[in-house]
């Protein structure tokens, strides 16, 4: 806090404009009121994190690590509250995991794709699995000691930014994280976007992902803000379910939940290839 | 008298005491007295304000600040003090927005003042503060910091000279769920119990609901004074006579 | 594809921007606020790198906002983009710069002026009558050259912005739905339907 205290108090006043570190080093200070700013993060402790995490990644290196990319996320709001759905396959590299075929290196196909960082939030994953469950949990950590200290929950809105504010001070270095952190406040129901680049939007509806684009024309097409309940958890799953249709890097299972009030309700695990033969079976319907 | 128990902040006295804690509180004693009054939607502040000298821009002297669009704070003791403590609250406040979007709520920038008051090492800072504002939930909030580092909320206070009389005053005056009008004339004639001098030595910020400060003019204060003399007199009338019946 | 424009007259900054939120090609959200108000006749309006833009400004905002609550008296338009430009020309030699093109609109309340300031990402500073960033540049800034005069009125200005924001509609080859456009004048900033 000191630090940013002085940071203040250089760039409000014109005293030390000469000190050219001075905004590089402030962004760490960003997360400033002093409560929010326990631990500082480090720096791996090598020359250049980006360069490291290239040479440890890249399809070319050996021993490489395969970051999980595959997915596809949605949210959106409407009368009832929130639906958030999402899909459970994980895959790094080039193959795809089975449950029956376990190949050398970890693949699944129920992988948690929304992350439960309270009983009234929540936060999906995309991107490298391990950047957003690190960082959301950290997040959780955050809320935990917010609402012990300000005897109140936080808001969606104050949740999101500090998720926010986290990754943008390791922009450019690789981290690789797009969510959607949801949840219900004092102010209603609230959707927010952020990823590691360090944007953050509100928003109605979102889709993020390899198969956002899939999921896109379902959701879009079949959204409306009146939906009931019943409907709404119906237009989720099959939203997911079509955009691990078609994204290879999607599958799995889908996993939905509904942000009410009360809090989240888990909506229960469907897997793809039952729902693939359930939609087979029904008539498409009128188009309207 | 004290041994050498008065040094350093960071020693007890045997007897449990911190002195310099003690004697900031005394720092406190000898400032301008300050109030704060809770009404049903409404917090007021109110200050004695010492008499500038016949040279002086009054302008330079301000004892009531505010601290962002929907805090404010009086204080009584060291106003150089003040204004160091004024100002951390200040970056405070406007840090909190760009780190989590929302304002501070009351409570938070007075336990963040009672900790600036708290830290480590240093002499504490030598004033009492009387913090008002709103919060998202439109009630009128009212916290009372002193040197020690204890924070508490209040219907309504005061501290600074004489700050346990104008506190009895407001104890048998205060009622719940004043109007405005009602809480500025309780602040005001409680200030009055302390100042003699009247309504041009007293200063006064008023919050409502849409956490707008609003101060009021010499000639409204002189109004509300005038108005407090008024019933004043006709109080005095009336035991007078009711005492000339018997 | 981010498009930003501002528009000086005789008492008043006309300012837009596009609304559109874009990840790679999926297009995330129409309606996002890409200016924030410094003070009340400041404006900063924001494009470039993803996130950036909100984090710049926000953080000059509080310093600006924080400035007007030690002091009691609010900069002047020029004092704030001189400020703005300062921290990106720092942030510019530091280990991360910020990445943002900047339009600064404010009305100076002392001289009565209105003043446009047009700041891109190598934070080079400038004064103009009007100005704009992003794609939108390379159409529009010949069509203010041609129309623009240093007298008109908020309706011509509203009129000039239309201009603007028609032409990119029909040469562009994204469309450009849903442009916002503020006026700073004497009495602060406003929301105005193009």
């Amino acid at each position: 806090m000191d630090t940013l205290v002085s940071k203040y108090a250089n760039s409000a006043s014109s005293a030390s404009f000469d000190d050219a570190d001075n905004l590089g080093q402030n962004m760490a200070g960003w997360d400033a009121a002093s409560q929010f700013a326990l631990p500082a993060f480090d720096i791996p402790m090598v020359a250049n994190p980006v360069d490291f995490l290239r040479a440890h990644t890249d399809a070319s290196a050996e021993n490489r690590i395969r970051i999980q990319h595959g997915t596809t996320t949605l949210a959106f709001k409407f009368q009832g509250g929130i639906i958030v759905a999402v899909d459970s396959r994980a895959s790094g590299g080039s193959y795809i995991g089975t449950v029956s075929l376990s190949i050398s290196f970890t693949t699944s196909q129920t992988v948690k794709k929304v992350i439960e960082i309270n009983p009234y939030l929540l936060g999906t994953m995309a991107g490298g699995a391990a950047d957003c469950q690190y960082w959301e949990r950290e997040l959780g950590r955050r809320c935990r000691l917010y609402e012990l200290r300000n005897k109140e929950r936080i808001s969606v809105a104050a949740a999101s930014k500090i998720l926010s504010n986290m990754v943008y001070d390791y922009k450019g270095m690789g981290l690789s994280m797009g969510t959607m952190i949801t949840g219900w406040d004092k102010s209603g129901p609230q959707l927010f976007y952020v990823d590691s680049d360090g944007t953050r939007m509100r928003g109605e509806r979102f889709s993020v992902g390899s198969g956002s684009t899939f999921a896109y024309g379902v959701l879009d097409t079949g959204y409306d803000f009146n939906l009931s309940i019943p409907d709404a958890l119906e237009l989720g799953r099959r939203a997911i379910y079509h955009a691990t249709h078609r994204d290879a890097y999607s599958g799995g299972s889908v996993n939905v939940f509904h942000v009410k009030e009360t809090g989240w309700v888990f909506h229960g695990n469907f897997d793809v290839n039952d729902l693939h033969w359930e939609y087979q079976a029904q008539p498409k319907g009128p188009i309207v | 008298m004290a041994g050498s128990y008065d040094r350093a902040l960071t020693v007890f006295s045997p007897d449990g005491h911190l002195f310099q804690v003690d004697y900031a509180l005394e720092a406190v004693r000898k400032g301008s007295c300050a109030v704060g009054v809770r009404g049903a939607d409404v917090v007021v502040l109110g200050v004695e304000k010492k008499s500038v000298l016949k040279l002086q821009d009054e302008r330079t002297v301000k004892k009531i600040c505010m601290l962002d669009e929907h805090v404010c704070l009086a204080f009584a003791g060291l106003s150089a003090d003040a204004r160091v403590l004024i100002n951390k609250a200040r970056i405070e406040c406007q840090s909190h927005r760009l780190t989590v979007e929302d304002s501070v709520s009351i409570e938070y920038i007075t336990r963040y003042i009672a900790g600036v008051q708290q830290s480590g090492g240093v002499r504490p800072f030598g004033i009492s503060t009387l913090i008002m504002g709103f919060d998202s939930d439109k009630v009128p909030k009212l916290y009372q910091t002193d040197p020690s580092g204890v924070y508490s909320a209040w219907k309504a206070n005061s501290i600074g000279r004489s700050s346990k009389t104008v506190r009895e005053f407001l104890e048998k005056n205060y009622k719940e769920d004043m109007d405005k009008a009602e809480s500025i004339k309780l602040a005001i004639r409680s200030l009055l119990e302390v100042v003699q001098t009247g309504a041009k030595n007293i200063e006064i910020a008023i919050m409502g609901s849409d956490s707008v400060i609003q101060r009021l003019e010499l000639a409204e204060i002189e109004a509300v004074v005038a108005e407090i003399e008024a019933e004043n007199e006709k109080e005095k009338e009336k035991s007078k006579s009711s005492n000339s019946q018997q | 594809m981010e498009t930003l424009f501002g528009i000086t007259g005789k008492d008043f900054v006309i300012t837009a921007y596009d609304s559109k939120a874009v990840a790679s090609i999926t297009l995330m959200k129409i309606g996002e606020n890409k200016s924030r108000e410094l003070n009340p006749h400041t404006l900063m309006l924001f494009s470039g790198e993803p996130g950036d833009g909100v984090h710049f400004s926000e953080y000059i905002e509080r310093n600006i906002k924080l400035y007007g609550i030690r002091n009691g008296i609010e900069l002047s338009p020029r004092a704030v983009a001189s400020f703005a430009r300062r921290e990106l020309a720092d942030s510019l030699r530091s280990r991360k710069p910020y990445s943002v093109n900047l339009l600064i609109a404010g009305f100076d309340v002392k001289t009565n002026k209105p003043s446009l300031y047009w700041l891109d990402h190598l934070a080079s500073l400038a004064d103009v009558p009007f100005a704009a960033h992003g794609y939108g540049a390379y159409y529009c800034l010949s069509l203010l050259d041609r129309y623009h005069r240093e007298d008109i009125t908020e309706e011509e200005g509203i009129k000039l912005l239309q201009k603007c924001v028609g032409e990119l509609r029909t040469r562009m080859i994204l469309n450009m739905p849903d442009f916002v456009a503020k006026i700073v004048n004497k009495d602060g900033i406003r929301l105005v339907q193009l």
